[in-house]
């Protein structure tokens, strides 16, 4: 899982954006001083509520929007550069396509820019449509696309250069969780094949569960970057236990009950939450003498969730979405 | 260089792709047809003017409708790439802004250029039907519109390159109208009348607006000879001028607009 250290893919130093509200002339800051490295080989996932900076940041590495103060080198290339572009595939956020192509046409034009050549690109384009699952809807036009299937384009035009580096932009947002499973096959698939992936997300789940390391962000500031355990902390701070029992809103079940918290009674089971400090031996055992089958025991440490709901919190009077305003020149 | 040719032939092929498929152009080549066909009307009206008839008013169809066709393209196809967002996706991959632009105005081009071959073709048809010849003359009026065509295109993507649709189509007619009555402006500068204020602005214009007045001769006063398709016209060398100061103002406009993408954000 960990990649060798020091070989940064993204470098990204003191990176900041600032802008102005069109008519109130508000001063924006979008970003204020984002620094962060992704290592060759891992999944990355950049992490933030709605409006906090990702997007920003993505469009800047992709050389769509200037930094107002920062630098970003891509594969050791500055940002903005056509060379920092070449050796990677980017899905932007809600993928806006030519809807007049058909996905052939859209990997066609893709590979053209990357100048591949004929054979290449058609052979290219034959692999990722069958690979998204896009066979049958070869010969649609685009805007006859659903939006899973537009994302899967998305996803195929990204890949069309067989990059060193993919960047998704909420790659997950609005698929159905069958989409959301595939799009992180996808996204491990080419971990495996030794690609680096970056990806952005607001579901603190679908980054979880993928991504090597994590960088949170919020109100335009990285908050803290580790991978998910290293963040979440290994704090034990209780233990989850299942007991099988016959009648678990009986006398015995409410004795066991009483030992722990977050009591909750299923059909023929009894499920609670112990505090870090009781031994669960002498429960387990207290169990057992009443009749109890033990199914679960799990210790329960910090989730990525509680750090970032702690992370937002702390954020500038919990007010965690949103770029930073400011009124003044 | 050859790679830099294949992306900006994949925009302009792409933008053709995308012109070829806005319904108003097929409007648009109703519209000259059917001017081609009031023609033939006009003509029969006429005591035997015919061919004069017929030649006018297909050329001036060619020249306005491919005048007003580019800037409705020119508006139109490099706002809706931003606009759209499609722009995001093509940006992020290894290509220049620059190569961007040029591909958009080339698609463009080759989309007009298409354009006034059918406007021509109608022509050409209407006026076989009636039995009147093609003449080089008739060959060298297109070859000026198409020329006048190709610079107006220029001009509406360079607005398009920072304003929105409308103001970029209004900015593009102005400078369009502006254009074409040169001479007038001219005279107006050697009245009396004029103040000097009046003056310096109409020198101002002349300076900054492109002199499409060269491409619609046909029944003016040049150097002080009375040229016109239905007689004596320009001459090929004057045409080839007319190329070249179009080619020299058509550059100008795609680096300002190249300039002004360049330092775009694309949020």
């Amino acid at each position: 899982m960990t990649a060798p250290p020091g070989e940064a893919v993204i470098d990204v130093a003191d990176l900041a954006k600032t802008y102005r509200t069109p008519f109130t002339r508000r001063r924006v800051e979008a970003l204020r001083g984002v620094t962060f490295q992704v290592r060759r080989g891992e999944i990355f996932g950049f992490l933030g509520p709605n409006g906090a900076g990702k997007t920003t940041t993505i469009r800047i590495l992709m050389g769509l929007i200037s930094a107002t103060a920062g630098t970003a080198k891509i594969l050791g290339n500055p940002v903005p550069s056509r060379q920092a572009r070449a050796r990677l595939g980017f899905l932007p956020e809600q993928p806006y396509f030519y809807d007049y192509l058909t996905v052939g046409e859209l990997l066609d034009l893709a590979g053209r820019l990357f100048g591949l050549d004929a054979a290449t690109r058609k052979r290219r384009a034959d692999e990722l449509i069958a690979k998204v699952g896009l066979d049958r809807a070869r010969t649609q036009a685009l805007k006859k696309f659903s939006k899973g299937m537009m994302q899967r384009a998305g996803l195929a035009q990204a890949l069309i250069n067989d990059p060193d580096l993919v960047v998704f932009d909420e790659p997950m947002s609005g698929l159905d969780p069958i989409g959301r499973k595939e799009v992180r096959d996808l996204i491990l698939e080419l971990r495996d094949a030794g690609k680096t992936v970056f990806f952005s997300s607001h579901i603190l789940s679908d980054v979880e569960s993928v991504s090597d390391r994590v960088a949170i962000v919020i109100r335009g500031q990285i908050q803290a970057v580790g991978s998910p355990r290293e963040l979440a902390g290994q704090t034990l701070l209780g233990v989850d236990v299942t007991l099988r029992l016959d009648d678990p809103h009986g006398a015995a079940a409410d004795e066991i009950a009483a030992r722990g918290d977050r009591v909750r009674r299923g059909d023929r089971e009894l499920s609670l939450t112990v505090a870090a400090d009781v031994d669960v031996d002498e429960l387990l055992a207290f169990a057992r003498e009443r009749g109890a089958r033990v199914v679960v025991v799990a210790p329960r440490h910090d989730t990525l969730e509680d750090l970032f709901v702690k992370s937002a919190l702390a954020s500038d009077g919990g007010t965690a979405a949103g770029a930073a305003v400011t009124e003044g020149p | 260089m050859t790679d830099r040719l294949g992306r900006i032939w994949a925009i302009a092929l792409n933008t053709f792709r995308e012109a070829v498929r806005i319904r108003v152009l097929y409007g648009i080549l109703f519209l000259v047809v059917a001017a081609n066909v009031f023609a033939i009307v006009l003509g029969e009206m006429s005591i035997h003017e015919e061919a004069r008839v017929a030649r006018d008013v297909g050329l001036a169809g060619i020249s306005l409708f491919g005048a007003l066709t580019a800037i409705f393209l020119g508006v139109v196809l490099l706002y809706s790439e931003v606009q759209r967002r499609t722009v995001h996706a093509i940006v992020a991959k290894p290509i220049e802004r620059w190569e961007f632009v040029l591909g958009k105005y080339l698609g463009m081009a080759t989309t007009l250029t298409v354009l006034v071959g059918l406007f021509a073709a109608a022509m050409v048809v209407l006026l076989l039907y009636q039995g009147v010849g093609v003449s080089g003359a008739v060959v060298k009026a297109v070859v000026l519109a198409w020329g006048e065509v190709m610079v107006v295109a220029a001009i509406a993507l360079f607005f398009s390159a920072f304003s929105t649709p409308f103001l970029s189509g209004i900015f593009s007619l102005g400078l369009f109208v502006i254009g074409r009555i040169t001479p007038d402006i001219q005279a107006a500068l050697g009245s009396k009348e004029a103040s000097a204020g009046s003056k310096t602005l109409l020198r101002v214009v002349l300076e900054i607006v492109p002199d499409l007045h060269l491409y619609a001769v046909s029944g003016r006063t040049l150097d002080g000879q009375h040229v016109s398709v239905n007689g004596d016209f320009v001459s090929w060398g004057y045409v080839a001028t007319a190329g070249g100061y179009g080619l020299l103002w058509i550059g100008g406009l795609l680096a300002l607009a190249i300039v002004i993408f360049q330092r775009r954000d694309f949020a």
